[in-house]
């Protein structure tokens, strides 16, 4: 059926969906018109898998209808969802990594050697090759092993998946969270083709910038519910944002002021090999020294190698005034070092143990009497620390992975405090965690530095080093290519020396303009 | 929701999330890909095993005269039947039930189902049952066993190891009332034809192993069927977002490898002339060819052709050391030592690739 | 609730056939229900409760029960002793050794190759003249000796566990077939034995038999070890996710290392005390508690809300088998019917607590 652009080509209504007792949707609306790119935006937890989910079939609604290019669907299965013209491109590119580009791409709807019920590999890869050089300029060849492919290529090779099957309206869910910037520049511009070819695009992100730039329409979700419908030719991404949060921006990064001590780490000219190179730093006492550089750049590793997970080849260690070796985390960590690992729940966490078993973790010495843990003791301080961080669970002794990122973060943290470090090194601590949460942990690093802890922030988000560091370090191509005040510097500044142009002129301004900086 | 997906198995993703157009931007990266399969660590180890393979031929071959005779391939292939008919059945397992060995595809009942089987083959020729209905009853034996795994992990979601091994127990202590912990001996018109020789003198379970390893090669490996099989056990929530009903597939895995067990159970009534005590003995082996077929795979996965394979070095490093007279009490050291090998250098790609 | 975790097999969610994965829908629910406190209701009764989570210790009463009724002399004090010496105390120890490698995560086949080993070191000992407590280091050494090259495998080559031990149980085989001349037993010449061997094999120990003392003993230790101090603590760690206790500062090759150690110095020490009751090595017997120790070690996982062996648990399960062997014995079923029963048994055990966290996901 033909729809002309602007006519409803989706709409859900009403949508409830409760699991065990717990509403993840609560009457939530969602329209989308044909030809037109929606966003979806909200915080975690607000409901937006829940409802996506549930237009792909995967689950059935509590109350509330569904109607899908004029037809209602009371019970929608992902066969008829496909059926209908609707397919999916997660965030997890979901691609079997064996599997060549051409198998990938048809699994499901093989083509067959004539009338054999055979696979025909061959035609596979032929078509997938065709297929990824005339709608995407990529040269790839069919035959190649999707785990040999970057993030980007997987992407592409899911958007053909979808494009084989003709399809009337694409939802992306999250499809960026693992592009670097020039990958999701690229999948914008696909996207805008496949729009200017008639398909309807829904498009969920929690990154604002990317709604801003791509959406006609947006919907926020809040507590499973809409709370608003914005068009993006009227309306800007500060209105999107309160929307979500229903608070102020401001409010993010609290203020405070902490006198700078003794130094507690320095580093003297220290290098990894094929990483950095004869980098000298001084941390002081209740200082947060923010890093932030390109990937490749050398900040990341250096964070690790001060961790003992990467190797260094030169150069030397100082802590508190004692020249070291930091050799492996343990070594680290009896050194009174404690890392927040950007990867959380590979690294940081340790879902199926209890709260009270991840918090004591690493400071397990700290409890033990005669050779025994001693439980009551163990308790007790868990309890002070849940207090303290306020973290929200409902015992000491659940699973952490019922909680949500926030919280688990906070746990992270608490793991630390625990094992009363002297000095922290932050790997990008707020990513993957809502915006509430964030504040909570912005203040956390606050108290951190005021009760005389060194805090070394490695992070890629330049707002949040302008709002919480005491001094900005910043790393380009294994050097350190400049230091930074925030009190007088912009995220331009940081982003120009980050790249070592300052040919960065469009992005600049976008920056600006949305930083108010 | 994006942080609370909680794939523990699934991997994350090793770019650092960046956070909209306040984050960084990325220095070009060129986005091709070369044409032709780059040489790397999975190739090198399936050439390096297959030139394992020939050498071990080669040195045999050289050092036992008649070892390269048709005569003793045939003896070879006929012994091998057995266990490579049962290898298949726990490959299709693992295939479709993922790589790790503890959470993932694996039949451990597979040996006692053969028991069983046999067994009941074997106790109905002996009541005079007709050779069709004992047939029949075996492969439906063997059949009922596969479904029974099914349930357990498909439908109750038991750890696949733990569900198997329980359900092997069952079948040992069914085997055990049924033959008494005895010998049955068998005969019918159908096993004298597998015991005997078919065309050019050769072994009639020789041609049935090469015949059923060829037919399952071209399902596993080159049908529909096959590739949705790999894509279940490769990345289950992908299979399941290209609408395959995932719990069948696994399912029918578990029965495939039940109907292997049972056409295993009458080769081996046929070889031995009766039933068997202590078939359950096999099951390390079977782990250990299905393993090991995986370097004989490109993409280091399990395939019915590496675990012929796998089978075949197997059976033909024993007739070695028969025909060398070397004891055979080091035929399971050298098995172990295999397996270690294998899956050491395998893990060792793996990481390089990584 | 019950909608999008149905358990038929063409559900189209396929939700987790893997009990520890779950979906991502119910990792939000799960979410969300900290912020707000859920209504009680009927499928929140099977979520929360643990009702189905003591499924061993409902199945233990009600074999127990069944037994008692219908088992002749089952309910006697001399029938007991004789389940906790003929049917328990092995299988106990060899548990104990599972459930800490389970605990890490691994698996380990070699705890049979193990026993043998140390059994037949100390047997050669014994039956070469030597010292009794030169023996007992020799057999100790022996098992320590396969726990030693599975931690090599594993810590140092870093082989994955099932795959590790299984090549120590094949090289173990060789080994002993060619120590052996293909499985010869030794046996003993009952009348030249020390008190001291016939002590721990047939003595008693403040009235209770040596060996079941003995297993006594070890179950504390082990349940001490796992339960209250950093080395179990740390363990549970490995198990639950690797990496977490790598970058909490845990040595975890260290660890599980050590674990494989541990394992095989305690399955020696069973060895050793089958052989001394037994008077004689039998090559190749420790396999036959292979199986049953992962048996039991799984039933007593049951007992964790997030599937965790425990030292408690398996000794649960190890009892339950142990009585099911004994009271189908006694009610005449003969040793080939008992082997159905029993796996029919620990099939709905495991059934029941699967399908109970299956729910609650």
């Amino acid at each position: 059926m033909a729809l002309a652009k602007g006519d409803p080509v989706l709409s859900m209504h009403g949508i409830v969906k409760t699991f065990g007792g717990v509403r993840a949707l609560d009457g939530a609306n969602l329209e989308v018109e044909a030809g037109n790119i929606q966003g979806l935006v909200g915080q975690n937890g607000a409901g937006k898998s829940t409802l996506i989910k549930i237009l792909a079939g995967i689950h059935r609604p509590d109350a509330g209808s569904i109607t899908i290019r004029g037809l209602h669907c009371p019970h929608l299965t992902p066969r008829q969802v496909e059926h209908l013209g609707i397919h999916f491109i997660h965030q997890d590119r979901l691609l079997v990594p064996t599997f060549t580009v051409g198998e990938a791409m048809f699994l499901g709807a093989e083509p067959g050697i004539g009338r054999l019920p055979f696979l025909n590999r061959r035609e596979m890869a032929r078509q997938a090759t065709t297929i990824l050089r005339d709608h995407f300029d990529v040269r790839l060849a069919g035959g190649a092993l999707i785990s040999e492919l970057t993030p980007a290529e997987r992407q592409i090779v899911q958007i053909s998946r979808a494009l084989l099957r003709d399809p009337a309206i694409l939802v992306f869910d999250e499809p960026t969270a693992a592009l670097v910037r020039r990958e999701v520049d690229r999948l914008f511009e696909i996207i805008r083709r496949l729009q200017a070819k008639g398909i309807t695009i829904v498009y969920i992100s929690h990154y604002l910038s990317e709604i801003e730039s791509l959406c006609d329409q947006v919907t926020v979700l809040r507590n499973g519910v809409d709370v608003g419908h914005v068009s993006l030719k009227s309306s800007s991404t500060t209105e999107i944002v309160s929307l979500m949060l229903n608070r102020d921006i401001d409010e993010m990064f609290p203020k405070r002021a902490v006198p700078i001590g003794e130094p507690v780490l320095k580093l003297n000219e220290v290098s990894a090999r094929g990483a950095f190179n004869e980098i000298s730093l001084t941390l002081h006492r209740g200082e947060i020294l923010g890093l932030t550089g390109l990937l490749g750049s050398g900040a990341k590793e250096l964070v690790q190698s001060l961790f003992g997970l990467v190797r260094l080849h030169g150069g030397t260690i100082e802590i508190g005034s004692e020249r070291t070796k930091v050799s492996s985390p343990p070594s680290a960590v009896s050194k009174k070092l404690a890392l927040v690992p950007e990867d959380r729940r590979a690294h940081g966490v340790a879902l199926q143990m209890s709260v009270r078993e991840n918090v004591t973790l690493a400071s397990l010495q700290r409890f033990v009497c005669f050779g025994f843990l001693q439980p009551g003791r163990e308790k007790t301080a868990t309890n002070e620390l849940i207090r303290k961080l306020s973290i929200h669970t409902a015992s000491q002794a659940s699973p952490v992975g019922d909680l949500s990122g926030g919280n688990q973060q906070k746990v992270v943290l608490a793991k630390w405090l625990s094992r009363q470090s002297a000095l922290y090194l932050l790997d990008e601590p707020t990513v993957g965690v809502d915006v509430g949460a964030k504040v909570e942990i912005y203040r956390l690093i606050g108290e951190l530095a005021e009760q005389g802890a060194g805090i070394l922030l490695l992070s890629s988000d330049l707002l949040e080093l302008l709002g919480i560091a005491d001094r900005i370090l910043v790393m380009y191509r294994g050097q350190l290519a400049g230091e930074f005040n925030p009190a007088n510097s912009t995220s331009a500044d940081l982003l120009s020396c980050a790249t070592g142009t300052s040919a960065v002129s469009e992005y600049v301004n976008a920056v600006s303009a949305e930083s108010g900086r | 929701m994006t942080d609370e997906g909680n794939g523990q198995n699934r991997e994350s993703p090793k770019e650092p999330a960046r956070e909209g157009s306040v984050g960084l931007m990325e220095p070009p990266v060129a986005t091709t890909k070369g044409d032709g399969p780059p040489i790397n660590g999975a190739l090198l180890l399936r050439a390096g095993s297959l030139m394992g393979f020939v050498l071990v031929i080669a040195y045999f071959a050289l050092v036992a005269p008649g070892f390269l005779s048709v005569g003793n391939i045939t003896n070879v292939l006929e012994q091998s039947a057995i266990l490579g008919v049962l290898s298949f059945g726990m490959t299709i397992v693992m295939i479709a039930g993922g790589s790790n060995v503890i959470t993932g595809g694996i039949d451990l009942s597979i040996a006692n189902n053969l028991g069983l089987s046999a067994a009941v083959y074997a106790i109905l020729l002996k009541t005079g049952q007709p050779d069709i209905v004992a047939l029949s009853l075996t492969l439906l034996t063997g059949l009922a066993v596969g479904l029974l795994n099914a349930i357990a992990v498909v439908s109750i979601g038991i750890l696949p190891l733990i569900a198997t091994l329980t359900v092997m127990n069952i079948c040992a202590g069914f085997e055990l009332v049924i033959t008494q912990n005895t010998v049955l001996q068998a005969s019918s018109p159908l096993l004298a034809v597998l015991a005997g020789d078919g065309p050019f003198g050769i072994a009639t379970l020789a041609y049935l192993l090469l015949i059923i390893g060829l037919i399952l090669i071209a399902v596993i490996e080159y049908t529909p069927f096959g590739l949705r099989l790999y894509a279940v056990g490769g990345f289950r929530e992908a299979a399941l977002a290209a609408g395959l009903s995932v719990n069948r597939y696994i399912a029918t895995s578990y029965i495939l490898s039940g109907i292997c067990a049972s056409i295993g159970a009458v080769l081996s009534v046929a070889l031995l002339s009766g039933s068997s005590t202590g078939s359950g003995d096999m099951l390390l082996s079977v782990v250990v060819t299905a393993l090991l077929g995986v370097v004989f795979s490109r993409r280091l996965v399990p395939t019915i052709s590496g675990s012929l394979l796998s089978v075949l070095f197997i059976g033909f490093l024993i007739n070695g050391f028969q025909l060398t007279n070397i004891s055979s009490y080091w035929v399971n050291g050298v098995e172990g030592l295999l397996i270690l090998f294998a899956v050491a250098t395998t893990s060792l790609v793996r990481r390089r690739e990584a | 609730m019950t909608t999008d975790t149905s358990p038929t097999p063409s559900a189209p969610t396929g939700s987790a056939s893997h009990p520890s994965r779950q979906s991502e829908a119910t990792a939000e629910a799960r979410q969300r229900s900290t912020d707000a406190p859920a209504p009680e209701t009927i499928p929140q009764w099977l979520h929360r409760s643990s009702a189905l989570r003591y499924t061993v210790i409902l199945a233990f009463l009600l074999v127990f029960t069944f037994l008692s009724v219908k088992a002749p002399g089952f309910l006697t004090l001399s029938n007991f002793v004789n389940i906790l010496v003929n049917n328990f105390t092995i299988l106990a120890i060899v548990s104990l050794g599972m459930t800490l490698v389970l605990l890490t995560g691994g698996i380990d086949l070699s705890v049979g190759t193990a026993m043998d080993v140390g059994s037949l070191l100390f047997i050669s000992l014994i039956s070469a003249h030597q010292n009794f407590l030169v023996a007992i280091c020799g057999g100790l050494a022996g098992a320590l000796a396969t726990g030693a090259f599975n931690a090599f495998l594993i810590g140092g080559l870093r082989i994955a566990p099932f795959l590790a031990t299984l090549g120590t149980l094949f090289i173990g085989e060789s080994v002993q077939q060619l120590a052996t001349n293909g499985g010869q037993p030794i046996y003993l010449i009952t009348g030249t034995l020390a008190p001291a061997f016939i002590y721990i094999g047939h003595g008693s120990f403040f009235g209770v038999p040596f060996p079941l003392s003995l297993a006594v003993g070890l179950t504390v230790i082990y349940y001490l070890l796992t339960e209250r101090t950093s080395f179990g603590r740390n363990t549970v760690a490995l198990g639950a996710n690797p990496s977490v206790a790598w970058y909490s500062g845990a040595r975890v090759r260290y660890t599980s290392a050590l674990v494989y150690l541990l394992s095989a110095v305690t399955c020696g020490v069973a060895g050793i005390i089958l052989s001394a009751t037994i008077k004689a090595y039998v090559p190749l017997s420790g396999n036959a508690y292979l199986l049953d120790a992962i048996g039991a070690t799984f039933i007593g996982t049951t007992l964790h809300s997030e599937g965790r062996p425990s030292v408690i648990g398996t000794t649960l399960g190890v009892l339950l088998l142990s009585i099911v062997t004994n009271g189908l014995l006694l009610i005449g079923w003969n040793f080939y019917w008992q082997q159905v029963g029993t796996g029919v048994l620990i099939f709905f055990v495991l059934a029941t607590s699967f399908l109970g966290r299956r729910f609650r996901r």
